[in-house]
């Protein structure tokens, strides 16, 4: 039964990578389904990052919108005062907002969950009063920042198909890392606060020191992103970073599945393609969002890949008994 | 090895537990009994870290360990079990002991993103080392089960393998044998017997005499947070003292 899953495991990738880099190719004569595409890979990295911190340490952040804005705001000027190149300022930008998360996590880490979720929802808002109340008025406020694309050694990310493959290159990179990190004792350690904080306290983990670095590994990913969506669409304004922003990324989280791999993955591609069906009736978006979102917490809790994934383990599950009740 | 001295811990006006000394000896197997309410469970809060005493001290081979925090006292060599059941439910039996052996994992952060050599070595002797665990209590065949779905006496047998993954010096261990049924319970008493003969120091409560009095070296009677008297269990079980608090003499 092993071998037949292992077995059908390879060439399964194999066709999921060669169709993930024919998309440019797929779609060459839509550009606009090929930044759709680009925007899905950018927020698979945002919500992985909040799943890092909500579907495995289970510490909830009402205001990764602040980490989003961070890293967008934070590269563009970096890049405009600094002279610095996009590709350094985006990292620069995204350790700056890890930093913030740390800073924001050490005292927040003795919340507990609602008193938690207040903490950080007033965190989004104070990062949301900054960007459009600015000091010397540095990012525009409300008129918006006008910035460049990213200069990848050279070649100018300036088209969607080239953007695409440099974000699906992140994408890679960003989620393999998320998958060393949770298979360490560092998952190990999320995992546990999440499960009984009492008992990885007594077993030896550092409760304080692991939810910090749940933060700040989370605002890392969500502010890289951050910084990838300013230099694709190359204008941001405060209204991306309101607090409906964090709320989207809590409910493609929940709609895709806590705590793996695919969940985020499942959830931003199918939140991201209701969007565009939802295009015509804009107005009722959040409505809609809201109705689908408690359905979801309330028929299938596990989210869409949860579920699924459930789902085929019982049926291997069915098929051993069977086997077994066979062979007895 | 374990030396408490004269603590007293109140929460407003209840002294919970009240100048109490005691001492665990190397190698013993140390009993803790006394009536519902009488702070054993505190007294085990403050030595394992939870509480802070108000007053007294608390000497672990040789260091003041009074006021670490929990995580701490783990690193120093005291490793625990709870009254409640505190397993983490929805991660695999060997996972939890792999959590249970935290505080003497080596790699950092850095290594543990990058899964660097060094670390998947470690791992890997981590695996095997839990594996060795598990099967000292026979639930090696759970290894990949989820914890919550383990029967009550295994979720038990689970929380003194976590306990003892972290090579502690001391082993605290409160009411192993609550809910268990009496074969269970002569299983426990030579489980417990065998950890001791490994060099590992225990301190025990429970409720169950005859467990007690056949496993422990030597006995603390606590009774509304005052230690009331101690002894070797033939003496205690002769004490009159502890008799009326048990049956509520004069």
């Amino acid at each position: 039964m092993k071998r037949t899953q292992k077995n059908l495991k390879r060439p399964l990738l194999a066709l999921l990578a060669v169709l993930l880099l024919s998309v440019p190719l797929i779609f060459s004569g839509f550009p606009y389904a090929i930044l759709i595409c680009c925007f899905i890979l950018l927020y698979v990295i945002a919500v992985s990052g909040l799943d890092i911190v909500f579907g495995y340490c289970g510490q909830i952040s009402m205001g990764h919108a602040a980490f989003f804005a961070i890293g967008a705001y934070g590269s563009c000027l970096l890049h405009d005062y600094c002279g610095i190149p996009i590709m350094l300022t985006m990292v620069i930008a995204a350790v700056l907002a890890a930093s913030v998360g740390a800073v924001i996590a050490y005292p927040a880490s003795k919340l507990v969950f609602h008193f938690l979720s207040l903490a950080t929802l007033s965190f989004g808002e104070i990062v949301y009063q900054i960007i459009s109340h600015s000091p010397g008025g540095i990012t525009n406020n409300f008129v918006g920042y006008y910035t460049e694309s990213i200069n990848f050694f050279g070649l100018t990310l300036d088209t969607y198909p080239r953007f695409y493959y440099y974000a699906l290159g992140c994408a890679v990179l960003f989620l393999t890392a998320k998958q060393m990190l949770v298979n360490s004792q560092v998952g190990r350690a999320f995992i546990a606060i999440r499960e009984n904080h009492h008992a990885a306290d007594g077993m030896g983990v550092n409760v304080r020191k692991y939810k910090v670095i749940a933060f700040a590994v989370s605002a890392f990913y969500t502010a890289f992103a951050g910084a990838m969506y300013a230099h694709l669409v190359r204008y941001i304004s405060p209204d991306t970073f309101m607090q409906k922003q964090s709320v989207m990324f809590l409910t493609m989280l929940l709609f895709g599945g806590t705590a793996s791999l695919a969940g985020p993955i499942c959830g931003v591609t199918v939140v991201m393609l209701l969007n565009e069906l939802l295009r015509s009736a804009e107005r009722y978006q959040m409505f809609i969002y809201g109705i689908l979102l408690l359905a979801v917490i309330v028929l299938i809790p596990g989210g869409i890949y949860g579920t699924v994934e459930k789902a085929i383990k019982n049926v291997f599950r069915r098929k051993k008994e069977a086997a077994k009740d066979a062979a007895g | 090895m374990l030396q408490v001295k004269d603590v007293t811990l109140s929460f407003g006006g209840l002294v919970a537990v009240n100048h109490v000394s005691m001492e665990v000896r190397d190698g013993s197997i140390t009993g803790l009994i006394g009536p519902n309410g009488a702070g054993k469970t505190t007294f085990f809060n403050i030595a394992s870290g939870v509480y802070t005493p108000d007053s007294g001290e608390i000497i672990f081979d040789g260091k003041n360990i009074t006021g670490k925090r929990c995580f701490q006292i783990n690193e120093a060599g005291i490793s625990r079990t709870y009254q409640v059941i505190n397993l983490f439910k929805k991660m695999t039996v060997l996972e939890n002991v792999l959590v249970g052996m935290h505080s003497r994992i080596k790699s950092n952060f850095f290594a543990s993103l990058l899964h660097l050599p060094s670390q998947r070595a470690e791992e890997k002797e981590l695996r095997k080392k839990a594996m060795k665990l598990l099967e000292f209590v026979g639930l090696e065949k759970q290894a990949n089960d989820e914890a919550g779905s383990l029967s009550y006496g295994q979720q038990r047998l689970l929380e003194i393998v976590r306990g003892m993954a972290s090579d502690p010096k001391l082993l605290l261990l409160d009411e192993p044998a609550a809910g268990m049924n009496s074969h269970e319970n002569d299983e426990l008493m030579v489980l417990l017997k065998k950890i001791a003969a490994m060099g590992i120091s225990i301190l025990i409560i429970e409720h169950d005499m005859n467990l007690m009095m056949n496993l422990c070296d030597y006995i603390y009677v606590l009774n509304y947070g005052k230690l009331l008297a101690e002894g070797k269990p033939a003496q205690i079980q002769q004490n009159p003292d502890v008799i009326a608090a048990y049956l509520g003499g004069e």
